[in-house]
C-alpha cells in the first residue's frame, strides 16, 4: 500500500477541466487567494490577512455564510494551491488542492478536496465544478463570476468583487 | 366559470396520521371532510420515500427514473417538464407556498435559483414563472435555510431565530442531539408563538396570493406543509394538545427488545445494520443517531410531537378553505391532500426513514374532494395508486391532454374504475450511494395486496435478497415471504411485473450536488 492507494482513498471530490490558456495565465488567477471570488460562483468576498501565524483567508458565501479558511503552500513550481478550511464547520480534516499542468490544448486544471466527515462532499463537489467553469470564463473571456448577492463585509475590508 | 386546484401537500406523514384514515390521536376534520365528500385512497405510494424524489414525480408525474432525480441532492434538471408549466401556459395562475425542495437545501453558494429566490425574496426566477410557478414563497423545518420564512422571520421576529431545533450540527451532518422529556433525537421544546410557525405563515402566505386572484382566474395553488417533518418542535403552546404520558405505543412498535430484533433479522441485512449504528445509508437520518438506543418514551414523545403538528396543519387548511368559501368559489375548486412519503414514528423500533419499503413509509394519505360541479360520488378507493398519477389527474382537471412524458394516469374515482386501469401494479425505487461507502438499491411493486421489493447487489446485499409482504395477513409487515417456497411462484410473477413496470435506468445518472 503506497501512497497512491492514501491518496485516493482520501480525495472525496476531484474535478478537472482543460482551459485554453498557457498555464502560467491560469496560475497567476489560481495562485492569487484574494481573486478567488472573481471566478467561484456564489462567493461574495475572499479577504486575506497574514499574521505572524500564517496566511488566512475569509470567504463570504452568498448564502450568507462566511467560511475560514488558512492557506497551506503556494507553490509557484508545481503550480500547486493549497488550503484548508478551519471554521466554522467542525470538520476534523480538510484539504482543498488546485494544480495547474501544460495540456496540448492550453492548461490542465485539477481541483481536489479532501474531507471528514462527509457531509459537505456533494456540495463541494458541485460547487467545484462550478468554479472550475467559473475560472475559464475568467481567464480566457474575462468575465467574472456572478456573487448573486452584494457583500456585506465592512468597507476597508476588501474582497475582490 | 374557473376551473381551480388546491394541491395540499404535508410532509412525511403516515396515512394513519387522520382520523378519516382510522387515525386515534390528532383531530384533523377538516381532511375528514374532505375525504367524506370526496374521494379517499387506501393505499397511495410515493415511487421514492425520500423528499427530493418524490416531489419530482408530483411535480411532473414521471417515475424515478424518468425524472432523474434518484436521491435527495440531485436537482431536477431545470428544463424539465412540469405541470405546473402546462397549466401556466394553458392560462392557470399558479403559485407554490411552502416547502418545495426539488433543489438541494444545503447551498452555501446559492447555486440554485429556489435558494437565490429565497435569500433574495424573490417569488419567480428573475421575472419569469420558475418550473412553472408564477409565484413561489418557501419555507423549510425551521427558521434557518435559504427560504422565504427564514428571511420574514429574520425581519418581524429576530427574537425566534433560534426557537427552533437546529436541523445540522456544527459538521453539517443532521443534527443527533435529543430534546424534550425524554432526549427524543430531533425533539425540542420552541417557545415560538403559534401564530408566526410555519404552518400558519404557509397558509397566510397562500390566502394572500389567492386574494390577488379574480373570479374568472383558473389556478393550481399548491400549499405545501413543512411539518410533521422532523424535526418535531412545534409551538410549545400546543403541547396541550396530545401530552405524550398519555398515548398508547403504536401498533407496529415492538416494546419486547428480542421480538424486534428478530423482526428485523427477518428482514434485509440493511435493516439490522441501520438499527444497530452499523450503516448510514440516508443522510436525512442524524448518521450519529443509533436507532437502538430508542425508547418507548421517546416513540410516545415523537408522536405526540407529529400529531400535534398535524392538528395545526389540518386548522390551517380550514382557515384557508373558509377563505376561498367566502369568495364563492368552492363549488369549482378540487382540492387534493397527500404527503410526499410517510415516517417510521416507532413502527419496527425505529424513527425517520431510509431504503424500506414498507407501509409505515409507503402508505401514504391521499384524499381528492372532487369540485362539489363535477357531481363525483364519495368513494373509497382500495386498489393501490401512486403520487405518480397527480399530474395527470391535475391535466384531466384542468382539461389538458395527459402528455406522452407523464407515466402517470388520472387518479380513478370509483373501484370500479380503479378496476379498469390498464396497469394497476405501483412502483417505488430507491438508490442511495453515501460518500462514507454505504451502496443501496432497492426496487418494489405492489399489487394484488402484495409488495415485493427486490434488493440490488451493493454494499448491504448479495443482489438475491427480498421482500415479500401480504399486506392482509400480515399488516404489521413482520413475516418476509421472500423465500418461503410456497410463494415462489407469486413472487417470480410479482418480479416480472416489476421488470415491465421499470424504465430504463439512465446511462449517464444526474450527480448528486448535496446532501439534502
Amino acid at each position: 500500500m503506497g501512497r497512491d492507494w492514501f491518496y485516493d482513498r482520501l480525495v472525496d471530490v476531484r474535478r478537472e477541466l482543460v482551459i485554453a490558456a498557457s498555464p502560467d495565465e491560469v496560475w497567476s488567477v489560481v495562485a492569487a487567494p484574494e481573486r478567488q471570488a472573481e471566478w467561484f460562483p456564489g462567493m461574495v468576498s475572499s479577504v486575506v490577512e497574514e499574521t505572524g501565524e500564517g496566511t488566512f483567508r475569509t470567504i463570504e458565501t452568498a448564502a450568507g455564510g462566511f467560511i475560514r479558511e488558512e492557506v497551506m503552500g503556494v507553490d509557484h513550481g508545481a503550480r500547486r494551491f493549497e488550503y484548508r478550511i478551519i471554521g466554522p464547520f467542525r470538520l476534523e480534516h480538510h484539504l482543498g488542492r488546485i494544480t495547474v499542468v501544460p495540456d496540448p490544448c492550453g492548461s490542465l486544471v485539477t481541483y481536489e478536496q479532501e474531507l471528514e466527515p462527509k457531509a459537505l462532499t456533494y456540495v463541494l463537489d458541485g460547487a467545484v465544478a462550478d468554479a472550475l467553469n467559473g475560472l475559464r470564463d475568467l481567464v480566457v473571456g474575462g468575465r467574472k463570476s456572478r456573487s448573486w448577492v452584494e457583500p456585506t463585509s465592512a468597507p476597508g475590508r476588501g474582497g475582490s468583487t | 366559470m374557473a376551473r381551480r386546484i388546491l394541491f395540499v401537500t404535508t410532509d412525511q406523514q403516515r396515512f394513519d396520521a387522520l382520523g378519516c384514515n382510522g387515525g386515534r390521536i390528532a383531530r384533523t376534520p377538516v381532511v375528514d371532510g374532505l375525504a367524506a365528500s370526496g374521494v379517499r385512497y387506501e393505499r397511495a405510494h410515493p415511487q421514492n420515500v425520500v423528499c427530493m424524489p418524490s416531489r419530482a414525480t408530483m411535480l411532473t408525474g414521471q417515475h424515478i427514473r424518468n425524472h432523474g432525480v434518484w436521491m435527495n441532492g440531485v436537482p431536477l434538471p431545470a428544463d424539465a417538464p412540469t405541470v405546473a408549466g402546462l397549466l401556466n401556459d394553458a392560462g392557470w395562475r399558479t403559485g407554490l407556498f411552502g416547502k418545495a425542495h426539488f433543489e438541494p437545501f444545503l447551498d452555501p453558494f446559492l447555486r440554485f435559483p429556489q435558494n437565490r429566490m429565497g435569500v433574495t425574496g424573490a417569488t419567480n426566477e428573475e421575472g419569469r414563472p420558475h418550473r412553472g410557478f408564477e409565484c413561489m414563497e418557501f419555507a423549510g423545518h425551521g427558521s434557518g435555510g435559504l427560504v422565504h420564512y427564514g428571511g420574514w422571520m429574520r425581519e418581524h421576529h429576530p427574537e425566534h431565530m433560534l426557537s427552533f431545533y437546529p436541523p445540522l450540527d456544527g459538521t453539517l451532518d443532521v443534527n443527533a442531539d435529543g430534546g424534550g422529556d425524554t432526549g427524543a433525537p430531533q425533539v425540542l421544546r420552541n417557545p415560538v408563538p403559534r401564530a408566526i410557525y410555519h404552518t400558519d405563515w404557509v397558509a397566510d402566505r397562500a390566502i394572500d396570493w389567492l386574494g390577488g386572484l379574480s373570479d374568472e382566474d383558473d389556478w393550481f395553488c399548491w400549499l405545501s406543509f413543512p411539518d410533521p417533518h422532523h424535526p418535531w418542535d412545534p409551538p410549545d403552546s400546543e403541547l396541550h394538545r396530545v401530552p405524550w404520558r398519555d398515548l398508547d405505543l403504536p401498533d407496529g412498535y415492538p416494546s419486547n427488545q428480542t421480538e424486534r430484533e428478530v423482526a428485523l433479522d427477518a428482514k434485509g441485512a440493511h435493516w439490522r445494520r441501520w438499527y444497530d449504528g452499523d450503516l448510514v445509508s440516508n443522510f436525512e437520518a442524524p448518521a450519529r443517531w443509533v436507532p437502538a438506543t430508542l425508547t418507548a418514551d421517546q416513540v410516545r414523545e415523537v408522536d405526540a410531537m407529529a400529531h400535534i403538528e398535524n392538528e395545526l396543519i389540518d386548522e390551517a387548511l380550514g382557515r384557508l378553505l373558509s377563505t376561498v368559501s367566502n369568495r364563492g368559489w368552492d363549488d369549482d375548486l378540487h382540492v387534493l391532500f397527500t404527503t410526499d412519503h410517510g415516517e417510521f414514528q416507532g413502527d419496527h423500533g425505529l424513527l425517520f426513514k431510509g431504503p424500506f419499503h414498507v407501509d409505515a413509509l409507503m402508505r401514504l394519505p391521499l384524499v381528492w374532494r372532487p369540485a362539489p360541479t363535477t357531481g363525483i360520488a364519495p368513494s373509497v378507493v382500495n386498489d393501490p395508486v401512486g403520487l405518480v398519477d397527480l399530474a395527470p389527474t391535475f391535466c384531466m382537471i384542468a382539461g389538458i391532454e395527459v402528455p406522452d412524458w407523464m407515466d402517470g394516469a388520472p387518479l380513478p374515482v370509483t373501484p370500479e374504475e380503479a378496476a379498469r386501469r390498464q396497469r394497476p401494479a405501483v412502483l417505488t425505487e430507491w438508490d442511495s450511494v453515501h460518500p462514507g461507502g454505504s451502496e443501496v438499491h432497492l426496487q418494489t411493486v405492489t399489487l394484488d395486496g402484495m409488495v415485493c421489493t427486490r434488493y440490488e447487489a451493493g454494499t448491504c446485499h448479495e443482489g438475491v435478497e427480498g421482500e415479500l409482504w401480504d399486506l392482509v395477513g400480515d399488516p404489521l409487515q413482520r413475516t418476509n415471504l421472500w423465500d418461503d417456497p410456497v410463494r415462489r411462484a407469486l413472487r417470480d410473477d410479482l418480479v416480472a411485473e416489476l421488470d415491465a413496470l421499470l424504465p430504463e435506468r439512465p446511462a449517464d445518472p444526474l450527480r448528486t450536488q448535496a446532501p439534502v
